[in-house]
């Protein structure tokens, strides 16, 4: 242990020392995901350092080094971030400073201080991601991080398995006061300083723009966007449309949302509605999908003229809200001239052929709408159209293409072309992006929908019902619509591992299956913990008759869950106490030499009963008889053979005897 | 040790302002308890707890944990903290209960010679069915290195007190403390168990002293030797005989109890005398005394000591050695040291 003769560390310490060494890279770790590789980098090379002063018994560098060591690292993650404020930087700042920490350890202090800011890393861990995942990973750190603190002032090299027992144990008894803080600790809504969110991540998912190929696109992506809850029996799946963009606007090439449309109200909830709450992954963007058709929206969001659901802030982070659907028929709503003119507004040049096609039908039908909808459909269902994962690039006129030559597309090619030919008929029309289909998740009772399962539809204008749902894709796949994705994917070969169905292997099936837990792993703790907000606790405290906004509620229940706790833990205690392993007659004893102890009679360790009897005689005569009956019952108790009716005559004596000699 | 200063009671502690102070109010805290005597139960009403330095800086770290998951309505950082918000609080009694029910006991203390750290030994036991760890015990301002303990074992603890001039010590007050597990908290318990340190002179060897002083004393004599040669006679066992003097022989032989009985003619006490030693230092003829009564110890003699206005002997064995150098370890001081 020559090492120590460089630092102040007693062995015991010392493997404190090593268990903090262990601990640093484990909390660190979740960060090497999000910092600069240079942060990481630094954290490395100081442990390694620390690991090879112990390994040659070096010196710890000097303190002019330590201080050009703290200068470089501020200077450098300053012109990183330009800050050493906030989540990012702040963190960033807070692992070098870890990572230096380590190379001035000297005594027990400096790795106590070096154990508190591990704890801290941690914590950080969760400005960057709060999947169950993490947190399980950061409760293994915290009980390192914790038998570590045990180690240091243990006073001797503790067994490692009681270390670890300790530090589980600790943690295990924190829970029901981490429990009842985390419900009752007042919350303030929103960030008190800073913007909680700094850094732009590209958005995944639906976009404000749509253009040909690009949902076929996400097909790819398997990554959840939406899980749902429904209050009653979940709706068959061909009615369940989750309505994310409304696209009105189309160039030629693409359609774009039209995101100035007027604000409504919601009509409210009625009956034979479906409640429902659903939980966004991040989207960056402020769009909410909701079931069609919105009736009831979540508190924090507007209802738009075209059924479009906004919510007031960018969702960054995951987000649960709850709304109401009425499956049938959409909330009547006057066309306005202007949303008329828009929603048939056709660029010049686009789709010549589609016109006149349309025309033709105009012609034959006259004022019937509804028949020239469906001679849109029936095109697409008799003519030879492919519903295809994989559709072809297309030249030309995009709409023209698709329609007459290549006749192979995803959904968007037929949401669009349809939207195009009943506009170009005289009938107002947009294209709808959202989410359909989604997998039923049994374990978790709930609807997963994917980044895959985004779909484009169809709304038209029918001058009797108002904007009406044609969805072309249910005419051209129905299985699309009725069961899935799979319904129609799952044989093919090209589909992606998690649409098919059969002729994986069992490897792809395993980590599907993981995926799947995952997924209603994540969905349960989502709801359980990162799903409580000030709502959730004003909800949880007026259950109680509590005000949460108020101080006076927050301290009585915190005052009546700490309190509770406090004498359960006291029952606790007071059951698994020892038990008194003192034999009766014995107890009798000690209890008769307190009584008397008031009079300076109190046994001495060496007396009999007898002599303590005979002495206490001397004093107190008047208590002659009940003592000489106490001794005897005592000496026959403790050493004579006794049958079980001489053993209770005893007994009876002893405490009569007792309760006689009374001081 | 030979400065002049000899009053035990004076504490290097209790010098400063602070010090008395803090005399003062430990004295007022540990007024209701009775004295322990020789065992102590370390009971619920005695155990007193309060954070250390570094329970005050995690309880820091927290509040900035905290205000970080505030802003950023973190719930993940809200759950550790509480967590470790638990942790902490869970710390007092975990602390709490590493100190309770445990027994202290004081074991007979080594003598020690002035100059020599006496060591102040005491037991601790478990009975409560627990492993304790990390406890420390101190005296005065000397601690012991942290001792453990294993369910239902027992563990003595040593504190090497500092050297001091020869004297009778009663160390007022032991702290029985403890920060297992965090470091957090640290729990700890006034004892005031009866401890007594007794310090001797320091012996000082002088072989010449020994036969001039027999020779000028008719009542001493000089250290005979010829014991060995003589046949002992053997008598009776009356109660009060050394068990050391037991003739184990011939009880084996006979089964009754016969001792060895030495007081032959010419085995007659040496007489070690105050005015043996001639110089004006009482503490120099301590010394030189003390080391006269060891070395007659060492011959196996009955010997007696004679100081002024008091006499002890003449007598042999070790009960009798340590008779005789409690008197010069308190010759001259007044009485007992105050607890």
């Amino acid at each position: 242990m020559a090492l120590l003769t460089r630092t102040r560390v007693h062995p015991p310490e010392l493997l404190g020392l090593w268990l903090l060494l262990a601990a640093v890279p484990v909390a660190a770790l979740p960060h090497a995901w999000e910092q600069p590789p240079w942060v990481f980098a630094v954290l490395m090379a100081a442990w390694l350092w620390r690991v090879i002063i112990h390994a040659t018994n070096a010196r710890l560098p000097a303190r002019w080094v330590m201080v050009l060591l703290v200068l470089a690292g501020g200077t450098l993650t300053f012109a990183e971030f330009g800050t050493v404020f906030g989540q990012q930087a702040g963190t960033a700042l807070l692992l070098v400073m870890v990572a230096l920490k380590l190379l001035e350890i000297r005594s027990q202090r400096d790795i106590v201080v070096s154990l508190f800011l591990s704890y801290f890393v941690v914590v950080t861990t969760y400005f960057f991601n709060q999947s169950i995942l993490i947190a399980a990973y950061s409760l293994l750190s915290a009980w390192l991080i914790t038998a570590a603190l045990i180690q240091v002032h243990g006073g001797r090299v503790l067994p490692l398995g009681r270390l670890a027992r300790s530090s589980g144990l600790m943690m295990v008894h924190a829970l029901p006061i981490m429990l009842i803080l985390f419900l009752v600790f007042p919350r303030i809504p929103g960030p008190i300083w800073g913007s909680p969110h700094e850094d732009p991540i590209g958005q995944t998912g639906l976009s404000d723009r749509l253009e040909f190929g690009d949902i076929a696109q996400l097909l790819e992506n398997e990554a959840t966007a939406l899980r749902v809850r429904f209050e009653g029996p979940a709706p068959p799946s061909s009615q369940q449309y989750w309505r994310a963009l409304v696209m009105t606007d189309f160039d030629g090439r693409g359609w774009r949302v039209d995101r100035s449309r007027p604000e409504i109200p919601a009509d409210g909830d009625g009956p034979g509605d479906v409640a429902y709450t659903a939980t966004l992954e991040p989207t960056r963007a402020h769009y909410l999908p909701v079931l069609d058709f919105p009736v009831g929206i979540p508190d924090q969001a507007r209802l738009l003229d075209n059924l479009q659901v906004l919510a007031s802030r960018r969702v960054d982070s995951r987000l649960q809200y709850a709304g109401h659907a009425r499956l049938d028929a959409p909330p009547a709503w006057p066309l306005s001239a202007d949303e008329r003119t828009r929603a048939l507004a056709l660029p010049a040049t686009a789709a010549p052929r589609a016109r006149v096609q349309a025309g033709l039908w105009r012609a034959a039908h006259g004022d019937d709408d509804t028949a020239i909808v469906q001679e849109a459909l029936q095109l697409f269902a008799g003519e030879p159209f492919r519903y295809t994962l994989r559709p072809p690039l297309l030249g030309g006129d995009r709409t023209d293409a698709f329609l007459f030559e290549t006749r192979a597309g995803y959904c968007e090619h037929y949401a669009s072309t349809l939207a195009v030919l009943m506009r170009a008929a005289g009938i107002p029309a947009r294209v709808i992006t959202g989410y359909q289909g989604g997998q039923w998740m049994d374990a978790g009772n709930y609807l997963r929908l994917r980044q895959a399962d985004a779909h484009a539809w169809t709304e038209v204008w029918m001058e009797d019902q108002g904007w009406v749902r044609v969805d072309p894709t249910a005419a051209i796949a129905p299985e699309r619509i009725e069961t899935g994705l799979s319904g129609w994917f799952g044989e093919d070969i090209d589909a992606p591992a998690f649409l098919r169905r059969s002729g994986l292997p069992w490897t792809v099936q395993w980590r599907l299956r993981i995926s799947d837990w995952h997924d209603v792993a994540t969905f349960r703790w989502e709801s359980l913990v990162l799903a409580f907000d000030p709502e959730r606790q004003r909800e949880l405290f007026a259950r109680f008759g509590l005000d949460a906004t108020d101080w006076r509620g927050v301290l009585i229940a915190l005052a009546v869950s700490l309190g509770g706790l406090g004498l359960l833990a006291g029952l606790i205690a007071l059951l698994r106490r020892p038990r008194d392993r003192r034999d009766p007659a014995q107890r009798a004893l000690d209890r008769l030499s307190r009584r008397l102890r008031r009079n300076g009679l109190a046994r001495e360790p060496h007396e009999t009963a007898t002599a303590y009897a005979t002495r206490v005689r001397a004093a107190r005569p008047e208590l002659a008889d009940p003592l000489a009956d106490f001794a005897q019952a005592y000496t026959h108790l403790r050493y004579a053979d006794l049958d079980a009716q001489e053993r209770e005559q005893f007994q009876q004596q002893l405490w009569r005897a007792l309760g006689a000699a009374k001081g | 040790m030979r400065s002049g200063k000899l009053n035990p009671a004076r504490d290097p502690g209790l010098r400063t302002r602070w010090g008395r102070l803090r005399e003062d109010f430990v004295r007022w805290v540990t007024r209701r308890h009775q004295a322990d005597g020789r065992r102590a139960r370390v009971t619920r009403d005695r155990v007193y707890i309060l954070p250390t330095r570094q329970g005050y800086m995690l309880l820091l770290i927290l509040l900035v944990m905290l205000l970080g998951s505030i802003n950023y309505s973190n719930n993940m950082a809200f759950l550790l903290t509480f967590l470790i918000v638990g942790i902490g609080h869970n710390a007092m009694w975990y602390t709490h209960r590493n100190l309770l029910g445990l027994k202290v006991t004081v074991l007979p203390v080594k003598p020690a010679f002035a100059g020599a750290p006496p060591v102040l030994a005491l037991r601790l036991e478990e009975t409560d069915g627990r492993p304790r760890e990390a406890l420390r015990l101190a005296a005065g301002e000397q601690e012991s290195p942290p001792a453990f303990l294993e369910p239902g074992a027992s563990v003595d603890v040593a504190i090497a007190l500092k050297p001091r001039p020869r004297g009778i010590y009663h160390l007022p007050r032991q702290r029985l403390s403890t920060r297992y597990p965090l470091g957090l908290l640290e729990a700890w318990t006034w004892l005031t168990l009866d401890t007594e340190v007794v310090v001797y002179p320091v012996p000082f060897p002088v072989a010449s002293v020994l036969p001039a002083a027999a020779d000028g004393d008719g009542e001493a004599a000089a250290v005979p030797n010829a014991r060995d040669a003589l046949p002992d006679e053997i008598r009776d066992y009356r109660p009060g005989d050394s068990p050391n003097r037991i003739a184990w022989k011939t009880v084996a032989r006979t089964g009754r109890l016969f001792v060895r009985d030495s007081a032959g003619g010419d085995a007659a006490p040496t007489w070690l005398d105050w005015d043996t030693v001639q110089d004006p230092d009482p503490e120099y003829r301590l010394s030189v005394l003390c080391h006269l009564v060891l070395e007659a110890n060492a011959a196996g003699q009955p010997f007696g000591l004679r100081l002024p206005g008091q006499r002890v002997g003449p007598d042999a064995g070790p009960e009798h050695l340590g008779r005789c150098l409690r008197a010069l370890a308190l010759f001259g001081l007044p009485g007992r040291s105050p607890a």
